[in-house]
């Protein structure tokens, strides 16, 4: 009965703990009740954890009696670490199920639990409708994006990206084509010796644009619901896409954040939109080079650029030598949030001198509203000038200039609706008006 | 003595309520690092800075939501809110810039435990609440409680 007392009395003020810090969280938290129940079932555990401290120190005390263990809501002690070596992690229990890898919670990584696979997707429906002769205002299933990531070991890691686009002509033809297009947008594989070098092999979106590496196929990471035009996948006028080996890193700089991407691959196939993933067409390596600086004085602000070099052998076009230079300023914060590429393609035919020079360039501004936090608008501009005597390009209509206005608001977390107008005029063609609405997500 | 104890974590968590926790930067003791900037601090944390050495990795544990300690961290390190900081990881992930993001410890002791036993591990906790022989980094020089300190 002593005992009972005794260990009513120590419990008593965790109780009164409880009860009064529970409305306090309420009162806090009034606003959202979600967030209300996850804030007391953590004070919960907290009281928990304080229950089995206070009789873990009763039964340290000389003489006192051996008190119940209380169960602990939270995760069990860790086994103590066994260091395999330097470069592999402590074996541990890890902290949570793979299920919430996606919300960044990862499984703790241990020798045993390698391969370590995460799968997670994007995806994104829409609606347009535009005034174009003979077009038709409907839905699509834009691209449903599977994205896989495999640690193998502490250093070396696999990516892959999977789409699945819808086919203009599905059901067509004998035998009948499927209803999408099933692609390999990304597969790698990186070995990271250090933050200075990490060397990968593989299919990557080539670094030569900020866009093309930042958003990749996801369009719930991208503000507005459109790409610009000039990265457009299966675009014709930067190679989207790169098969060889890079190697990558960052240097401190004083500050200035170094980063560097170089490159070598197969570069254009004979097909203009795509890259050489069966093999290369002539035997010129395409290589490239990519920097850019992140200062520590102005957190947010990126600034680099590119070259890239390639001989280009496609279908129905003179054999050209390609430069590609590129350069961009981005405020990745947002408020606002800016992003700005310009792009200069040349093209020279082996043997003579006449070099034509396409460009490129856009500059998109977007801002969250401060008094409602879910809205984002947004405004781009984009240009595209092909000149008549360029042998690559001509023909196939890639000037543009146009401007892109719309909302993006966020319903959750992982889930965003769009809405935006476009305005495009191509030389020697009528305006085009375009509404796109999309809904886009993560999962 | 309970009691005491009782009463000052009512009375810490009142503050942390507040906005007034101070947060302290700890590593597994096998980290070669006793001082970071606040600049080197902010890379680790944004998983741009993945190595302490060429044969040691940073293990980044981040607390769960709620916690008032990652809201500290959120709004001075990352500048981020919750939903901003989700999509910086999903996209970091999405970017093949990382395999995976932070790992996620729920309670304090949990941060301690896992930060003693993992190689190469950071975490952040309650500065009020550090228990001995944990290695605290200086920031910018200064270690929490001194003035200036900037996590809080």
């Amino acid at each position: 009965m002593t005992l009972i007392r005794s260990l009513t009395f120590q419990r008593a003020p965790l109780l009164i703990l409880a009860t009064f810090l529970v409305p306090i969280a309420a009162t806090a938290q009034a606003g959202d009740p979600a967030l209300q129940s996850q804030l007391i079932e953590k004070l919960l555990q907290r009281i928990d954890q304080l229950e089995k401290r206070v009789t873990e120190l009763e039964s340290a005390r000389p003489g006192a009696p051996a008190a119940q263990a209380v169960v602990s809501a939270v995760q069990p002690a860790p086994i103590p670490a066994e260091k395999t070596s330097a470069a592999e992690p402590a074996a541990m229990v890890p902290s949570q199920s793979a299920g919430m890898s996606h919300d960044h919670g990862a499984p703790l990584e241990t020798p045993a639990s390698y391969p370590l696979f995460r799968l997670s997707g994007f995806g994104d429906i829409n609606y347009t409708a535009n005034d174009r002769a003979g077009s038709h205002p409907g839905f699509n299933e834009g691209q449903f994006i599977l994205h896989i990531s495999s640690a193998l070991s502490s250093r070396v890691t696999y990516f892959g990206e999977l789409s699945m686009t819808a086919r203009t002509d599905a059901g067509t033809g004998s035998p009948a084509v499927t209803g999408f297009n099933v692609e390999v947008e990304r597969s790698l594989i990186r070995y990271d010796q250090s933050d200075h070098l990490k060397v990968s092999f593989g299919r990557y979106h080539t670094p030569i644009s900020y866009w093309n590496t930042q958003f990749h196929h996801g369009s719930w990471l991208q503000t507005t619901a459109s790409r610009p035009e000039m990265v457009q996948f299966g675009g014709n006028f930067i190679p989207v896409h790169f098969v060889g080996a890079l190697a990558e890193g960052s240097f401190a700089a004083k500050g200035l954040n170094l980063n560097y991407n170089a490159g070598i691959g197969n570069g254009r196939s004979s097909v203009l939109t795509r890259d050489g993933d069966w093999g290369d067409v002539n035997n010129h390596k395409a290589w490239l080079g990519t920097a850019y600086i992140k200062p520590d004085w102005l957190y947010g602000l990126q600034v680099g650029g590119s070259v890239y070099r390639d001989k280009i052998n496609a279908i129905g076009r003179p054999e050209s030598r390609e430069w590609i230079e590129s350069a961009h300023v981005v405020w990745n914060k947002e408020n606002p949030e800016i992003i700005a590429e310009f792009f200069n393609i040349s093209h020279q035919q082996p043997g003579s001198s006449v070099v034509t020079n396409n460009q490129a360039w856009y500059a998109q501004f977007a801002y969250r509203l401060p008094f409602a936090d879910h809205w984002k608008p947004y405004y781009r501009y984009e240009y595209i000038h092909i000149p008549q005597s360029d042998a690559i390009f001509r023909g196939l209509n890639l000037g543009l200039s146009g401007s892109t206005l719309g909302m993006r608001y966020d319903i959750s977390s992982f889930s965003a609706l769009k809405l935006e107008y476009r305005n495009q005029k191509r030389p020697g063609l009528p305006n085009t008006n375009v509404i796109w609405a999309q809904t886009s997500f993560t999962f | 003595m309970t009691i005491l104890r009782t009463t000052f974590l009512s009375l810490l968590l009142l503050m942390s309520a507040a906005g007034a926790t101070s947060v302290a930067i700890v590593v597994s003791p096998d980290v070669p690092v006793d001082e970071l900037s606040f600049s080197e601090v902010r890379k680790l944390f944004l998983g741009e800075r993945q190595f302490w050495t060429p044969r040691l990795r940073v293990v980044l544990l981040m607390r769960a939501p709620v916690a008032p300690e990652r809201n500290v961290v959120l709004r001075t390190i990352y500048q981020m809110s919750e939903a901003q900081f989700r999509q910086y990881w999903i996209s970091k992930v999405f970017r093949a810039d990382v395999s995976a993001g932070p790992k996620i410890v729920y309670s304090t002791e949990m941060a301690n435990d896992l930060v003693n036993a993992i190689p190469g591990a950071v975490a952040f906790i309650d500065a009020a609440q550090i228990p001995k022989g944990l290695k605290v980094l200086k920031i910018d020089g200064k270690l929490p409680g001194d003035k200036a300190y900037p996590l809080h």
